[in-house]
């Protein structure tokens, strides 16, 4: 490869050009460019069959796109697979364990699976069972794991062999809340070990605080600049619920601002912390009796549901 | 959970790693992966309470014909139990051998955990021989749990140590073949059950399947030959003659019938003659019939001076196969043409030269008959064809396994996804 011409597709881990996979006649995934750059924690976020996990398992090396470009850490899957396999750590959507084998066991099989001595493949097992909280299964077969435990045990199978790329296919299925708060931390500990993280979920509300990015999929095609400035416009949102919403709205207009009523105030869009401060204490000033002021709430949320489009 | 309590595990999650780099997608097998892989499968198919249960069964039954086996061996030397020990290991790795492979990569691949390990620096070679060696290695443990009979029965089989390892490595390779050929259909079928009765259709065929069609193609091989016969015209007889003739018949005495009175009619029937030699090497691609092919021969007239049992189920079975490819005796020439009239009126002077002349008739008729029956027991053994055909099954099947387990997919099995 030219450095020269390519120069960015070595600082991102990921880059994805315009990849395109059918399954007979369901065009599975349609058009997906996205870029992931180490220390990055990217969301993947889409409806239900809009085409996640084929993505995830073209950039995995596992299944190869029709057409388009892939780079996962500089290595092209079609030509270099395998060292593209060696780069990632993968969690399946679909969970799987070997049923009579021990937590230890599995983490240890699947170490020497990439060529770790024995002995070296099991101390990382343990402090892998240790990092994910299942440290009292270390001896105890992954068959009596709960749909959680397994989710957990698969995270720590992908990072087995300490890969730079991680792709997480639906982490939070399955969690409880806890857990969840514990997967969220252990993603941006995985980020701030330098490694790229491309997270799919629709768990959206744990998303927001999780990720650095999103990427909006929908019916085969990743929504690129649109989806990011819906992102940016809903991360503007104020709600501004007052007890009188009609005088709140009347002084709004009367300071020419944008707005949308709701039926206990109003919607507007401030840009920043100290503008919201502001406006808030000219709103006081006004004599408006305010009782809620805050943001909106998850906007990757919002996006998805502003995108409105269909499930399949 | 508290985020101190992360930071405090972290440093005990550092437990450095660095697998070695790669390049490109290798599929050859290579000795770590495969070993590693058989580990990982012996380990996880573990049987089940109930699979414990249904081996223990299993194992029962062949014991008991094993054991009825080696009680009911006779005081003098015998083949045969020996020779039904040696089945019973064909049958029951040709059952269990087969049926797990079959299983083995839709199942895994159903569960999930085929895909991580395709992840993993495991080959697609790695993978599959894996695989194969760790379904096949529990036909072997059945060898070698029925090994007591084995050498119990040997040691009154007039076989030599030799002649039974060159048997029973001939038997385990059929085995690790079909066992081959149901990974290859695990790797085409998305469902286990589609897989293992394909699995075990394909064992018939070549089993069984090769007998039928055998027979059904020497019907292509057939010869119309004419045989020519002399009989007295019994219709033509007038009722004295007739009469005098019974009389004649009863007495044994001809010398009063007139040659006159009777007339004679040439009578022809056809016959097929059956080339079975064009296509008996149908026959040598049973794999059963291969591994007897690998028996020792036994010769008929010789056996007890050779230190040989006297010719049990191998050797018959050998006899037949030979028969099969030498074909019919050359000609039925040597048939004696039936001439009623020249009996009855030749019976005078044919009574003079009967007795001795009969003798050395019969006596010559023997020794043909033994002698065919030599050349049948001791023509050359005949395994290269069924080694050849099981081979190529062997390679073509472990050629589509691999090419089948190969990363990046370009096709999936229809109907299943890759997880
Ligand atoms: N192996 C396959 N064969 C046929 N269709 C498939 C296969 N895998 C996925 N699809 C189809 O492709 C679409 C995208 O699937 P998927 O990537 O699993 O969606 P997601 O993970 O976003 O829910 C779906 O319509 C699905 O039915
Ligand atoms: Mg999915």
């Amino acid at each position: 490869m030219t450095v020269t011409q390519e120069a960015p597709v070595l600082t991102d881990a990921i880059a994805v050009e315009g990849v395109a996979r059918s399954f007979g006649s369901v065009r599975a995934v349609d058009s997906a460019s996205l870029t992931v750059r180490h220390g990055h924690v990217t969301a993947l976020i889409g409806p239900n069959g809009c085409g996640k996990t084929t993505l995830m398992l073209m950039l995995s090396g596992l299944l190869r796109p029709d057409s388009g470009e892939i780079r996962i850490a500089g290595h092209d899957p079609r030509t270099d697979s395998a060292a593209v396999r060696a780069a990632i750590g993968w969690m399946p959507d679909q969970l799987g364990s070997w049923d009579n084998l021990t937590c230890l066991q599995t983490l240890t099989l699947m170490g020497e699976a990439y060529r770790i001595p024995r002995a070296t493949a099991r101390e990382r097992g343990l402090s892998l069972l240790r990092r994910v909280h299942l440290e009292e299964f270390a001896e105890r077969p992954a068959r009596v794991l709960s749909r959680g435990q397994k989710q957990r045990l698969s995270l720590a199978r992908a990072l087995v062999h300490d890969p730079a790329v991680l792709l997480l296919d639906e982490p939070a299925n399955g969690l409880d809340p806890r857990s969840r708060v514990e997967l969220r931390d252990l993603v941006r500990e995985f980020a701030a070990e330098g490694r790229a993280v491309l997270v799919s979920s629709h768990v959206l509300a744990e998303l927001d605080e999780m990720v650095d990015d999103a990427v909006f999929m929908s019916k085969g095609r990743t929504l690129g600049d649109d989806a990011a400035a819906m992102v940016a416009d809903a991360r503007l949102k104020y709600r501004i619920d007052a007890l009188d919403p009609e005088a709140l709205q009347a002084a709004l207009t009367s300071g020419q601002v944008d707005f949308e009523p709701t039926a206990t105030g109003a919607v507007t869009r401030i840009d920043g912390e100290a503008n919201a401060a502001q406006a808030l204490a000219w709103l006081v000033g006004q004599g408006v009796q305010v009782h809620r002021f805050g943001p909106v709430g998850s906007a990757l949320e919002q996006t998805y549901m502003a995108m409105n489009e269909e499930r399949r | 959970m508290s985020t101190e309590t992360t930071e405090h595990h972290l440093p005990a999650s550092d437990v450095a790693v660095n697998p070695p780099p790669r390049t490109g997608n290798p599929w050859l097998p290579t000795p770590h992966g495969v070993s590693l892989m058989a580990r990982i499968e012996l380990r996880r198919r573990r049987p089940s309470t109930k699979g414990y249960i249904l081996y223990g069964i299993l194992f029962a039954i062949v014991i008991a014909i094993c054991l009825s086996a080696a009680i009911f061996t006779p005081a003098q030397l015998s083949s045969t139990n020996f020779e039904i020990v040696l089945v019973m290991v064909l049958g029951v790795g040709m059952l269990i051998a087969p049926s797990l492979s079959a299983t083995s990569i839709n199942g895994d691949s159903g569960e999930g955990v085929l895909a991580p390990l395709q992840m993993s620096h495991l080959t697609a070679g790695d993978i599959a021989i894996g695989k194969l060696l760790a379904s096949w290695t529990v036909s072997v443990f059945a060898l070698v749990a029925l090994s007591p009979f084995l050498v119990y029965t040997f040691l009154n089989s007039g076989w030599r140590v030799g002649e039974m390892l060159m048997t029973i490595g001939a038997i385990l390779f059929v085995v690790l073949t079909f066992t081959a050929v149901g990974l290859a259909w695990s790797a085409i079928a998305a469902r286990a059950v589609a897989s293992v009765a394909l699995a075990h259709l394909t064992t018939g065929f070549f089993v069984i399947g090769t007998l039928i069609v055998f027979g059904v193609s020497t019907l292509l091989f057939t010869e119309e030959a004419t045989q020519r016969d002399r009989y007295i015209d019994w219709e033509q007889l007038t009722p004295e003659a007739e009469e005098a003739l019974n009389e004649a018949y009863m007495t044994g005495d001809y010398s009063a019938l007139d040659p006159a009175d009777y007339q004679c009619v040439d009578s022809e029937w056809a016959y097929t003659i059956t080339h079975t030699e064009h296509v008996a090497w149908i026959l040598l691609t049973n794999p059963a019939v291969m591994i007897t092919e690998t028996a020792p021969i036994v010769d008929p007239e010789t056996w007890e001076e050779d230190g040989r049992a006297a010719p049990g189920l191998f050797a018959t079975i050998h006899q037949l196969v030979s028969q099969a490819r030498l074909g019919p005796v050359e000609q039925l020439d040597d048939h004696i043409v039936y001439d009623e009239c020249a009996q009855l009126f030749q019976q005078a002077e044919a009574s003079d030269m009967s007795d001795e002349e009969l003798e050395e008739n019969w006596a010559e008729e023997e020794a043909r008959h033994m002698e065919r029956q030599q050349e049948v027991a001791n023509l050359d053994r005949a395994p290269w064809i069924g080694l050849g055909v099981t081979g190529a099954l062997l390679v073509g099947s472990m050629w589509i396994v691999v090419n089948r387990l190969r990363v990046p997919y370009k096709k999936l099995r229809s109907g299943t996804r890759v997880a």
